[in-house]
């Protein structure tokens, strides 16, 4: 009864107010949606039996996202529109998935096979986008970045980490920075922070008002599209 | 109405935990276009206000009146209150964002004396006048209820009203009478005066207090008696409450499976307002049980009430629980165990399986001070019960104690650690030497405060330099190794003391430490006793008269209007019978003790026998 013989993954977005979530409170939520939905999940065998899930990369508190991923192993097969549809149903509107498919059940752990995620970091007051481009170009061209974070200094080498050039445009009005860092288990850069380096280069500054991850892939797959 | 959700956001980025001013939780409700709105407050943060059963009970009896917005709003964070006062944001309900200072009804509840001052918090930070005085046809209508309700003298001026007892009933009425005198034009004063006839409703500012002795004006009644909720079984307990995504205390689906408990124990407050004993039927819990979990997603749920496992049928219920729910790593909890009642059968069907903590509550070291206090459980029974738990595979138990119980010497003290000395030596015997070394008993000793309604209501609190004496007379009587002993801080104790049975003077009291900057008492890192000491010294308030003193049983005491349905006679020979050391039976097994409840309520004793499945 407890290995789940079949295995969805669900992608989830973290919008609206939801983006204040922490990455713990998320999958709580995502856990609840999943037995509301009264779908036939699997049930970790072992002392402590919990349901048989597995999440993508945390977000910090404030990032929102349009696709977070998660995986919920079944015992049953439901087809995957069904699922879609009693996870939208049994889901707060901005956590609602958007999409579910099966994968294959060796298919390795999402926190290790995602490695690239992309986002959009809308800034305000940030005077011009060729601007700031500029100035983003030039923290790249520095090769590292200095990043303190609960009074911690980590040290992120901009060659690995940016696999992509950040780019800058208008939007509405907005100045949005387009950022793909990789994530490896040394850390991850919070895209923010590069941001604000720019910022502080340019000494005009500007602010941050919000942060959204728009697609997270696989390091081959993301070869393939980005570079 | 204005929605401050534009003005909010901005202030989140700074604050920890922002997940607690968001709302848009599964189950909250946003009703579109309602006339009436109603702010339900727990005076503590929203991760203790969210575990509060009361709030979930009134926030669905309030849905269910056309045109009702029931909303909530909790005491925000030092960090948000800080940001909302630099940025002029009044205190705000999560579901539409509206100014607490704009809606209708604003219900306060009063869970402990030590969240007193953060219900002048929520008035100040909402725009509110403190004082019901002071308050005009255009501030909400601000009611109170809840467990310190039974004196509410002490913050009596801070409140319009005052339900007390059960509020399943009593909330409609009041909300019918509210807009009814809304809707005929009538002033705040003549709004109160019907309120005032509202059964179980209280309204402080209808009293005068003189000579220690309340006397109703126009037309309120000298004594307020407590609304009951005659059968609990009337009223389904909420299936689809609202599922919070931040991590709050008892965060699991609940079931109220009874109300009320008359083993009689003389300390207990709880079980002297609460009466008389209603079980729901068995259905009926593993109905809402099931459709709770169901609606919730919770993975946990327990069965609450002050003594659950007294509920006549409660092996059924666990047996069709456990068999409905295998499977699904769905566990059942229970908030304590009896020691008389405790089967190694039922421990199993907890907890889905594992093998957690049994806590069991004691509450004396010796034999005598347990007959004093009426707590009908032996030794023989406690070490009975450790020997099955300990033989059946479980390695850790946690013992509840008081001390400073009336009549207690060093004796009683020193049983409490030679006691726990007999749990240890029972359960080394009863496991396997390799496994001895993983045995732990957790020791909660708290100290005892006399409350209103209690056999013990006029007795002497122990003094906080007194209470410090006992503690180290404890820790010297306990066993060194497989013990965490703790205990609460006496200075704590002595203030909860002086709340529990004070009068009105104290209101100046809280206003006076909450000025100088008193808020979220009930937090250990918060506490500032010294605060405390300076606002009774500054309002002339002398706190051992209230707290350290013996009372006459003739002398009036502030809680005397407050009806709860208990005659004074009982309480004099429950006290007369403790001073003996005479035990008095249950009344929900044994004959009537003659408590005066089901007379004077027109109530009885229900027990949920009932169908299977």
């Amino acid at each position: 009864m407890s290995n789940g013989m079949f295995r969805a993954r669900i992608t989830y977005p973290k919008a609206g107010r939801l983006r204040f979530l922490s990455h713990l409170e998320v999958t709580n939520a995502c856990e609840r949606a999943a037995r509301r939905a009264g779908l036939p999940y699997a049930v970790t065998q072992g002392f402590n039996p919990k349901m048989k899930v597995g999440f993508g990369p945390a977000l910090p508190v404030g990032t929102g996202s349009t696709c977070e991923r998660f995986d919920l192993w079944l015992r049953e097969y439901v087809p995957a529109d069904e699922v879609l549809v009693r996870l939208q149903s049994a889901s707060p509107s901005d956590l609602a998935p958007s999409e579910a498919c099966y994968v294959a059940l060796r298919a390795p752990a999402l926190t290790v096979s995602l490695t690239i995620a992309g986002y959009d970091v809308e800034t305000g007051e940030s005077g011009s986008a060729e601007d700031l481009q500029g100035f983003l170009d030039a923290v790249v061209k520095t090769g590292e970045l200095v990043v303190e974070h609960k009074g911690k200094q980590k040290v992120f080498e901009l060659t690995s980490t940016l696999p992509k050039e950040p780019t800058v445009r208008s939007m509405n009005g907005r100045v949005v920075v387009d950022i793909t860092t990789r994530m490896s288990e040394r850390g991850s850069l919070r895209p923010e922070a590069l941001v604000m380096a720019a910022f502080e280069r340019s000494g005009t500054g500007g602010s941050v008002l919000s942060v959204t991850r728009t697609h997270l892939a696989e390091e081959e797959e993301a070869v393939r599209r980005l570079l | 109405m204005s929605d401050l959700w534009p003005r909010i956001e901005p202030l989140l980025a700074s604050v920890e935990r922002p997940a607690r001013y968001i709302d848009r939780e599964w189950g909250a409700l946003h009703p579109i276009d309602p006339d009436y709105r109603v702010a339900l407050v727990y005076p503590d943060a929203y991760e203790l206000g969210m575990a509060n059963q009361a709030l979930s009970i009134l926030y669905e009896r309030l849905a269910a009146i056309p045109g009702v917005a029931p909303e909530r709003a909790f005491v925000p964070w030092r960090d948000m209150a800080e940001q909302l006062r630099g940025n002029d944001v009044p205190l705000f309900t999560l579901e539409s964002c509206t100014p607490v200072g704009e809606v209708d009804l604003l219900g306060i509840t009063l869970p402990y004396e030590m969240t007193y001052s953060n219900i002048l918090e929520i008035l100040d930070l909402a725009g509110i006048p403190l004082r019901s005085d002071d308050r005009s046809d255009s501030d909400p209508l601000v009611f109170g209820g809840g467990p310190c309700a039974f004196n509410p003298e002490p913050v009596a001026p801070f409140f319009d009203a005052i339900l007390i007892g059960d509020g399943e009933e009593a909330i409609a009425e009041i909300v019918a009478t509210h807009r009814a005198g809304r809707a005929a034009g009538a002033s705040r004063s003549a709004i109160l005066a019907a309120l005032a006839g509202v059964s179980g409703v209280y309204v402080p500012s209808m009293y005068d207090m003189t000579s220690g002795v309340a006397v109703g004006r126009d037309g309120a009644p000298d004594r307020v008696t407590k609304r009951v909720l005659a059968d609990l079984d009337s009223v389904r307990p909420p299936v689809s409450p609202i599922v919070p995504f931040m991590d709050v205390v008892h965060d699991r689906m609940t079931i109220e499976v009874l109300r009320g408990c008359s083993r009689g124990c003389r300390f207990c407050q709880a079980g002297m307002v609460y009466r008389p004993v209603r079980e729901r039927s068995s259905d009926n819990i593993v109905r809402d049980v099931l459709a709770g979990l169901w609606c919730s997603g919770h993975e946990e749920v327990s069965l609450t009430s002050l003594s659950t496992a007294d509920h006549s049928q409660l092996e059924d219920i666990l047996r069709r629980l456990s068999r409905r729910l295998e499977g699904s790593g769905i566990s059942v909890s229970l908030p304590s165990l009896r020691v008389d009642a405790f089967s190694v059968d039922m421990a199993r069907m907890l907890g889905g399986g594992r093998k957690t903590g049994l806590t069991f509550a004691p509450e004396a070291g010796t034999q005598r001070l347990r007959d004093v206090i009426n707590k009908n459980v032996t030794e023989e029974q406690l070490l009975a019960t450790v020997h099955k738990a300990f033989s059946a595979g479980w390695h850790r138990i946690k013992l509840y104690f008081m001390i400073g119980l009336p009549t207690e010497t060093d004796e009683d003290v020193r049983g409490i650690g030679a006691l726990v000395q007999k749990v240890l030596d029972t359960a080394r015997e009863s496991v396997e030497p390799a496994k001895r070394g993983g045995i732990r008993i957790s020791v909660s000793v708290s100290t005892f405060v006399p409350k209103s309604h209690t056999p013990f209501q006029w007795d002497a609190q122990v003094t906080p330099e007194e209470v410090r004496r006992r503690q180290e007379v404890l820790r010297g009587s306990m066993p060194k190794r497989g013990v965490d002993l703790s205990w609460h801080a006496s200075g704590v104790s002595f203030l909860e003391g002086v709340f529990a049975r004070g009068g009105r003077e104290l209101a100046d009291v809280i206003e006076h430490a909450w000025r100088a900057g008193a808020r979220y008492d009930a937090w250990t890192e918060e506490f500032d006793l010294g605060r405390w000491i300076s606002a009774l010294e500054a309002c002339g308030v002398d706190p051992s008269r209230i707290a350290s003193r013996e009372r006459d049983t003739g002398e009036p005491l502030p809680w005397g209007h407050i009806d709860v349905g208990l005659s004074v006679a009982y309480l004099r020979i429950e006290r007369e019978r403790a001073r003996e050391a005479i035990t008095t039976p249950d009344c929900t097994f044994d004959e009537c003790t003659g408590c005066g409840v089901c007379p004077t309520l027109g109530v009885d004793v229900i027990l949920g026998g009932g169908g299977r499945e």
